[in-house]
């Protein structure tokens, strides 16, 4: 729903664009400060806060162009073929891909002074340690959504992610369907890194998968998952914290557990294109999204953590959106926490044996 | 009639570029492997043989047999009388009908199932009357959801094809019949099933090719757990980047329906007392 509405506000404020690109005349001409009035943004679906597109377009005299994606590979597919794009809005190991193959270009820190407003937590991450390419836009960890009628949290402590073979909530769980984020969980469980490359503890992951996979029933989803949860479908789920932070805002049974056995941080980001056509406003845009005010509305709508640090603070402590939702903060510094590296290799060993866990049965 | 044959040089481009050039491109892709630094590709069929040493996928392949024919049949078995009530109407009404078959298909194919999924779920609009008798019964996530789906998605082919063969029939061949002494019975199944079989193939064409490829309904009828050939391909294209791989897999899903293109032609010229596979 909200998608619809973004498209339909992003239609009728381009056809109030077309109408008149000077109404307000304290806005300078974006034409000759910026080389155009045009911006490409790349980002994922309901990904915004409601009004960031059209505030930043009424400020900057500007028209936004929004396309969206859902999955990295697919922007990375588009991007491949030639399509260009202003800003683009990747995840943490397609950032590195994108670096590695030389597609993006290198930012001007001068012309985004809101820089300074990021949390530390999301400073100088391994995708990009010298913050050279890109600008972090949203953060968190992966987790379980537990109903905490249902499920006990002394079980969750003392099993972590083996809770998920606990023949006592058969039927009842949800994992994520993604090669990855299965992975993770099954790699943290048995102790290992989940960049592994190493043959035998991915085999054992793979087992373990199978083995969840053969006596569990679970159900495969992505962002259904969201919903679901929220009207208490399941008991548990691999979710993503941002997804985790709605999830338990909509329905207070509902809680959120990080096991100790570690966890991914993920975090996506802004970048420029080296085949930008408008790097000044596209600039100007990432420095948008680091003010507070949008930043708050990101994170107000999405439910994802804020990298402005001071929004972030806002929205946790007593009186904000998120205050006690165990979701919303971003676990830091946590030795078993880990980003996902970029590595095209073993991303095809580990879909082809998800879809091989997928299959059997 | 010369004159209008360099009318159809703009079709001919048009397949080139949009059948046989891609065709052409999954076979290369098919028959190669991304190579080292020296070489960008070589040639080889291990992509075939990785495909039949992996008893996941062949049981993968057999399980999307098995629901597209039982879709076909399904399909057959509903769209035949109802493409035979539609061919006995008359103007008005015979447009009425075709019109209620066709309507649902100028909604996209994907926002349909959607709404499947939101009737069929555990809280959905049929469980909510099952429950009023205390039925409680899991339909989303099974095979019959995604058979149902595929039925529902795919039928109005079926009808279509039947119904333009049964209605382009000269009705003066049963009047002839009855007229023989054949009873209404008799009628049908020697001169009106015979006569329709052009049409009930076709259709069983047009069933079973999308069925047996469709990777989206079983996805959200099905669920993430439930996985057929069609999903296997979007893997391999989408997260595993093993486009190689997947265009092998796409290619024995083409060679496997153009077989049984094959035999269901002969079965037809059997049916039609020509010559076929047996004779």
């Amino acid at each position: 729903m909200k998608k619809l509405l973004a498209i339909v506000m992003g239609a009728a404020m381009m056809l109030s664009g077309c109408g008149g690109n000077n109404a307000s005349s304290d806005v300078p001409d974006p034409v000759e400060k910026y080389g155009s009035d045009t911006l490409k943004l790349y980002n994922w679906g309901e990904y915004m806060g409601e009004d960031l597109i059209y505030n930043f377009q009424k400020e900057f005299g500007v028209k936004v162009i929004v396309e969206y994606f859902d999955s990295n590979e697919m922007m990375y597919t588009k991007l491949q073929a030639g399509d260009s794009y202003d800003v683009i809005v990747p995840s943490d190991y397609m950032i590195e891909r994108l670096i590695a193959n030389d597609y993006l270009m290198e930012l001007d820190k001068s012309l985004i002074p809101n820089i300074d407003n990021l949390h530390e937590g999301v400073r100088s991450l391994a995708f990009d340690p010298e913050e050279k390419y890109s600008v972090p836009y949203f953060w968190g960890n992966v987790g379980i959504v537990y109903n905490k009628n249902n499920v006990s949290i002394e079980d969750l402590e003392k099993e972590g992610y083996n809770i998920l073979k606990d023949q006592k909530y058969k039927g009842k769980i949800y994992m994520y369907d993604s090669e990855r984020d299965s992975f993770m969980v099954a790699l943290k469980a048995l102790g290992y890194s989940m960049n592994t490359e190493n043959e035998q503890e991915i085999q054992e992951a793979y087992n373990w998968l199978l083995e969840l996979n053969n006596t569990m029933e679970p159900s495969y989803v992505t962002d259904e998952v969201i919903d679901n949860m929220a009207n208490g479908m399941k008991d548990m789920a691999v979710v993503y914290s941002g997804d985790a932070a709605y999830i338990l805002s909509q329905n207070e049974d509902m809680g959120f557990f990080m096991p100790n056995e570690g966890t991914n941080t993920w975090c996506d980001a802004m970048v420029i294109p080296k085949n930008a056509e408008n790097p000044k406003l596209a600039h100007e845009f990432i420095n948008y999204v680091l003010s507070y005010d949008a930043s708050y509305d990101n994170s107000y709508t999405v439910g994802y953590a804020s990298t402005n640090k001071q929004v972030l603070a806002d929205m946790s402590s007593e009186g904000g959106e998120y205050y006690q939702n165990e979701a919303y903060l971003p676990r830091t510094n946590y030795e078993k926490d880990e980003v996902f590296k970029d590595n095209p290799v073993l991303k095809e060993t580990l879909a082809n044996l998800w879809i091989k866990v997928k299959a059997s049965n | 009639m010369r004159q209008f044959r360099s009318m159809a040089y703009p079709y001919i481009i048009w397949i080139a570029a949009m059948i046989v050039v891609p065709m052409l491109m999954i076979f290369m892709y098919a028959f190669t492997v991304k190579g080292n630094d020296v070489t960008t590709f070589r040639f080889t069929i291990e992509n075939f043989g990785k495909f039949f040493s992996d008893a996941i996928f062949i049981e993968v392949l057999k399980r999307s047999l098995f629901i597209a024919v039982i879709t076909t049949i399904i399909c057959v078995l509903l769209g035949y009388p109802a493409a035979y009530i539609i061919a006995q109407t008359e103007g008005k009404t015979k447009m009425f009908l075709i019109l209620l078959i066709t309507l649902p298909m100028w909604i996209n194919m994907l926002v349909r199932t959607y709404a499947w999924m939101g009737i069929l779920q555990d809280d959905g609009i049929l469980n909510s009357i099952l429950s009023i008798f205390g039925l409680d019964v899991k339909l989303l996530h099974t095979s019959f959801a995604v058979i149902l789906g595929m039925v529902y998605n795919f039928i109005p082919f079926m009808i279509l094809q039947i119904h333009t063969s049964l209605s382009k029939m000269d009705k003066s061949l049963i009047e002839a019949a009855s007229d023989l002494g054949a009873n209404k019975l008799q009628c049908f199944l020697r001169v009106t099933l015979p006569l329709s079989l052009p049409g009930v193939i076709s259709g069983i064409t047009l069933v079973f090719l999308p069925a047996v490829s469709s990777f989206f309904i079983p996805k959200l009828l099905g669920g993430g757990q439930f996985v057929l050939i069609g999903n296997v391909i979007e893997s391999q294209f989408l997260t595993a980047g093993n486009w190689n791989f997947g265009s092998a897999i796409s290619l024995i899903m083409a060679v496997i329906i153009m077989i049984s293109m094959y035999i269901t032609k002969k079965v037809d010229k059997v049916e039609n007392g020509e010559r076929g596979i047996f004779n």
